[in-house]
C-alpha cells in the first residue's frame, strides 16, 4: 500500500531564515499522525508545502500518490491555521460553496450540510450569517468545510487552537470519526497533551528539523527510570520518611501525592521495595514519560533540569495557555 | 495543474452574487440617476422661489428728447414679459422638438423659470436736472411705504440722431445704488435698446419690420450624411457624447476595480484566503474574482446605457447615436477592465488592509483619471497628433479611442483595431505580472509592501 504522504529531504528558507531543513516523513494510509513542536518550529511551513501553497526550495514530496497536492485537491481536506469565513455569507451557503469547489454537486452539498451541522452540535445554523456565530462555533463550521467532501487525506493545522474544552472534545471525536471512516489524518498542534491523547504516531519538529518520529504506543511504554509516583494510604504520612530512603534524591509534592526523584544511576526496582516498606503505599509506580518530557529530553540534550529545558517548558506552557484562551 | 473552468465559474458566481445581492449595491446603483432626476426636478423650483418681482423707481434724464416716452412703454411689465418670451422662443428654436415641448411654449412657462417681470415706475427728470443731486437721490432710502430708488438713466443727446452723415451714435449712462439685482440692468438695457433702435429707424424714415426682415437669416440645423443614412446633427449632443462615453468607461471600470480591491483585501484580512487556496489555485481564484466583478460592472454598464438609450428614445433622439458606438464601448470596457482589474486584485492581494492600498493605488487611480483630464483636448481635436498618440499608449489608449470614436470625426478603422490589439497586449502583460504578485501576496502578512516589493515578488513567483 503506497503512503498517503511522503516528504523527502524538504528544505524551505525565507530570506536568510531556514524554516524547514532535511524533512523526511512517511504517513501510511489510514494513519493518524500528530506533528508537534513549539510555536515557530516549522509545522505550518511543512503543512503549507504539503498543500502546495508554498513550494520547497529543494526536496520532493508525494501526496496521495501524486507529485503535488494540486493534482489531488478534491481528495484533500485542509483546515489552515489562518482560517476565516466570508463574514456576510450564510453558513449553509459557505459550506455548499466550499463543497462545490471540491467537486461536489450543489444539490449533493446542500443535502449534506444540515446533517453535518447537526452532527457537530450546530443544528439549524445554516441560515445564519457567519458573522453571527461565536468563534468556537465558526471553528466547527470551518472544520466541516474541510471534511464535507469526505477527503482521503485530512490535514489540520492547529485544529484545537482557541477552543474551549468541550469544543476540543467534540472536535477530537470528529477527527477520530474521519479517521475511522478511512481518512488519513495529519494534524499539527503545539499542545502536546492533545496529540498524546489521540494520535497513533507523533512527529516532533524543533527549529525546522524533525527530532522524533515514533508510534505513540511505543512512547507510552517508555518510563522515566528516575521518577517514582507515590501515594501513601495514610494521608498524614511524613514525606521526610520517603526522603530518608537510600537512593532517593528529592521528594516533591504534598496532599498525599508525591513525586520522588532518584539519584542518577540507581536501579529503581529495589528503591520501590524500600519505599513501600517505609510508608504503606496506596499507589506506587514508575512515572510514564509525557510527550513534553520526551521533547525536552531530546532538544535539551537530556539535561532536563538545565536552564534551556526550563525555558522550553515555560514556552510550551505559555503556548498551551494561549491556545486555551 | 490544469486550470479548472468549473472552479473559476464557481468563484465568479460567488463574487457576482456577493456584490449584487445586497442592499448597498441596489442603493448605489439607483443613487446616481435618482440624484440627477432630483436635481432636474428640484433645481428650477429652487430658482423660481428666489425670483420674486422687483419693484422700484427709475429716474430718466433724456438729453435726446425722444426716448422717455418709448422707454416708458418698453418698461411696462407686459412689454418685459413679451421680450423675455421672444428671447426664450429664439433660444429654443435650435433645441430638439422634445425639449421644446417639454419647456412649454406659453409665456407663463417662461415666467415660471425666470420669475415675474419687475414693476418699474419711470420718473422723468428735466434735462436741466443736477446730475450730482440725482446721484444723491439714488443713495437715499425710500420714504416709508415708498418705492426703492433703483437706477438713474442719462440718455446722451446724440443717442437717436448722430451728427450729419455720421454713424457714431451716442448711448446712455447708467447709475445704480449698491446691492442691486443685476437682472435690472439687463432689463433696462433691453428696453433702452428697443426704444433707441425704434427711434433711430424712425429718424431715418425706415420701416422697422422691413429692417428686421432684411437682417434675419434663420440658422439651419445641419444634417449629418453618413453612408446609407442621414440624421439631424445636434451640436450640443455631439459635443457631449465623447464625455458621456469616456465617463461610462471610467465609471464602470472603477466600480469593478474598486470592489475587487476591497473584496480581496477583506478575504485576506479575515483569513478566508488560505481556506480557499486548499480548493482553488491562486490563478483560478484571481480569474474567478476578475470575471465575477466584470459581470457586475457589465450589469451596471448595461443598466446605465439602457437608461440613456431609453431617455434618448423618449426624446425621439435615438437616431443621434451610432449603435456601433455601444459595441465599441463594450469592447473597450472589457480590455481596460481586464487591465485595471488585474492591477486592483494584485494590490488587494499584496496589502494587509485598505489603508496600505492607498499608496499603491495612487498611480492606478491617476491613470484612470487621465482620460478625464485629456477628454476635452481629445474631444476638440480628435485627430491631432496628441490624440492619435494617446490612443496607442496603454492604459489610456482605450479611453482616448472611445472619446475619438464618439467625436464628430471618428478615426480610421486601422487605428481602432490597433488600439484594441495594443490594449489587449497590455492587458495580457499586466495580468501576467499581476498574477505573480497575487500568488505571492495572498499569504504575505506583515509589513506594508511597496512597488519594489511587488517587483521582487513577481520575480520570485
Amino acid at each position: 500500500m503506497p503512503a498517503a504522504l511522503e516528504l523527502r529531504n524538504l528544505r524551505k528558507t525565507f530570506g536568510k531564515t531556514v524554516a524547514v531543513e532535511g524533512m523526511d516523513l512517511v504517513v501510511p494510509q489510514g494513519a493518524l499522525y500528530g506533528v508537534i513542536g513549539p510555536n515557530g518550529a516549522g509545522k505550518t511551513t511543512c503543512i503549507r508545502m504539503i498543500m502546495s501553497i508554498l513550494f520547497p526550495d529543494s526536496g520532493e514530496l508525494s501526496v496521495l500518490g501524486r507529485r503535488s497536492a494540486l493534482e489531488a485537491k478534491d481528495r484533500i481536506g485542509y483546515l489552515p491555521e489562518e482560517r476565516g469565513v466570508y463574514r456576510k455569507m450564510k453558513v449553509g451557503a459557505f459550506l455548499t460553496y466550499m463543497a462545490q469547489l471540491k467537486g461536489i454537486s450543489a444539490e449533493d452539498a446542500a443535502s449534506r450540510v444540515p446533517r453535518l451541522l447537526q452532527d457537530i452540535a450546530l443544528p439549524g445554523v445554516e441560515g445564519k450569517r457567519c458573522e453571527d456565530l461565536s468563534k468556537g462555533m465558526l471553528q466547527r463550521v470551518q472544520f466541516l468545510s474541510a471534511v464535507i467532501h469526505q477527503p482521503d487525506l485530512l490535514i489540520l493545522d492547529e485544529p484545537f487552537s482557541g477552543q474551549d474544552p468541550v469544543s476540543v472534545r467534540l472536535l477530537r471525536d470528529h477527527i477520530l470519526k474521519e479517521n475511522r471512516r478511512g481518512a488519513t489524518v495529519l494534524l499539527s498542534t503545539h499542545v502536546m497533551a492533545n496529540a498524546e491523547e489521540m494520535c497513533q504516531h507523533v512527529v516532533m519538529i524543533h527549529q525546522g528539523r524533525k527530532v522524533l518520529d515514533e508510534a505513540m504506543a511505543g512512547l507510552r511504554r517508555q518510563f522515566d527510570p528516575r521518577t517514582i509516583l507515590f501515594e501513601p494510604i495514610d494521608p498524614d504520612a511524613k514525606p521526610s520518611m520517603l526522603a530518608a530512603v537510600s537512593g532517593v534524591e528529592r521528594v516533591e509534592g504534598n496532599d498525599g501525592s508525591y513525586r520522588i526523584t532518584l539519584a542518577a544511576g540507581v536501579d529503581p526496582a529495589p528503591v520501590m521495595a524500600r519505599l513501600a516498606a517505609a510508608v504503606a503505599p496506596a499507589r506506587i509506580e514508575l512515572a510514564r514519560r509525557r510527550l513534553e518530557d520526551v521533547f525536552i529530553g531530546i532538544v535539551a540534550d537530556g539535561q532536563r533540569d538545565g536552564q534551556s529545558a526550563r525555558a522550553l517548558r515555560e514556552s510550551l506552557a505559555a503556548g498551551a495557555e494561549g491556545a486555551m484562551a | 495543474m490544469s486550470v479548472s473552468m468549473r472552479r473559476i465559474g464557481l468563484v465568479a458566481g460567488r463574487e457576482f452574487m456577493a456584490a449584487v445581492a445586497n442592499k448597498g449595491f441596489v442603493i448605489g446603483l439607483l443613487l446616481m440617476p435618482a440624484l440627477i432626476a432630483l436635481l432636474a426636478v428640484a433645481f428650477p423650483r429652487l430658482m423660481t422661489q428666489r425670483a420674486e418681482a422687483i419693484r422700484g423707481e427709475v429716474a430718466v434724464i433724456d438729453h435726446s428728447g425722444q426716448i422717455a416716452g418709448p422707454l416708458r412703454a418698453a418698461l411696462t411689465p407686459e412689454a418685459i414679459a413679451a421680450r423675455r418670451f421672444e428671447t426664450t422662443r429664439r433660444a429654443l428654436e435650435n433645441a430638439p422638438a422634445a425639449v421644446r415641448s417639454a419647456a412649454g411654449s406659453s409665456s407663463s412657462a417662461v415666467q415660471r423659470v425666470v420669475g415675474a417681470p419687475p414693476e418699474l415706475t419711470i420718473l422723468d427728470r428735466p434735462v436741466t436736472a443736477d446730475l450730482q443731486a440725482e446721484k444723491q437721490w439714488l443713495t437715499e432710502p425710500p420714504a416709508p411705504g415708498g418705492l426703492r430708488h433703483l437706477a438713474l438713466l442719462v440718455v446722451q443727446p446724440n443717442a437717436v440722431v448722430a451728427g450729419d452723415g455720421r454713424t457714431d451714435y451716442g448711448t446712455y449712462e447708467l447709475f445704480v445704488p449698491e446691492n442691486i439685482d443685476e437682472r435690472i440692468e439687463t432689463e433696462l438695457y433691453d428696453a433702452l435698446r428697443e426704444s433707441l433702435v425704434s427711434a433711430r429707424i424712425r429718424a431715418h424714415n425706415l420701416d422697422r419690420s422691413q429692417v428686421e426682415a432684411v437682417m434675419r437669416v434663420r440658422r439651419a440645423t445641419s444634417v449629418t450624411v453618413a453612408a446609407g443614412a442621414e440624421r439631424q446633427t445636434n451640436v450640443a449632443f455631439n459635443r457631449m457624447l465623447p464625455f458621456v462615453f469616456a465617463g461610462l468607461l471610467v465609471f464602470s471600470v472603477m466600480i469593478g476595480g474598486q470592489t475587487l480591491l476591497t473584496q480581496t483585501v477583506e478575504e485576506k484580512s479575515n483569513r478566508v484566503i488560505e481556506v480557499l487556496l486548499s480548493a482553488v489555485s491562486p490563478i483560478e481564484l484571481m480569474a474567478g474574482k476578475i470575471l465575477g466583478q466584470m459581470a457586475v460592472s457589465m450589469l451596471v454598464l448595461a443598466l446605465y446605457v439602457g437608461m440613456g438609450l431609453f431617455l434618448l428614445m423618449s426624446f425621439a433622439m435615438f437616431g443621434l447615436i451610432d449603435p456601433l458606438l455601444i459595441l465599441y464601448l463594450v469592447i473597450f470596457f472589457v480590455i481596460s477592465y481586464l487591465l485595471f482589474a488585474a492591477v486592483f486584485s494584485a494590490v488587494g492581494a499584496a496589502v494587509n488592509e485598505m489603508r496600505e492600498a492607498q499608496a499603491l493605488m495612487t498611480p492606478v487611480v491617476l491613470a484612470l483619471m487621465a482620460p478625464w483630464i485629456f477628454a476635452p483636448v481629445i474631444g476638440r481635436e480628435p485627430n491631432s497628433t496628441f490624440s492619435i498618440a494617446l490612443s496607442f499608449i496603454p492604459p489610456v489608449n482605450t479611453f482616448a479611442m472611445m472619446i475619438r470614436l464618439a467625436s464628430p470625426t471618428p478615426p480610421p478603422t486601422w487605428q481602432v483595431l490597433a488600439t484594441m490589439v495594443i490594449g489587449l497586449a497590455a492587458a495580457c502583460a499586466v495580468i501576467w505580472f499581476a498574477a505573480k504578485v497575487f500568488k505571492v501576496g495572498l499569504l504575505m502578512h506583515g509589513k506594508a509592501p511597496n512597488m519594489a516589493t511587488l517587483m521582487r515578488w513577481a520575480r520570485q513567483a
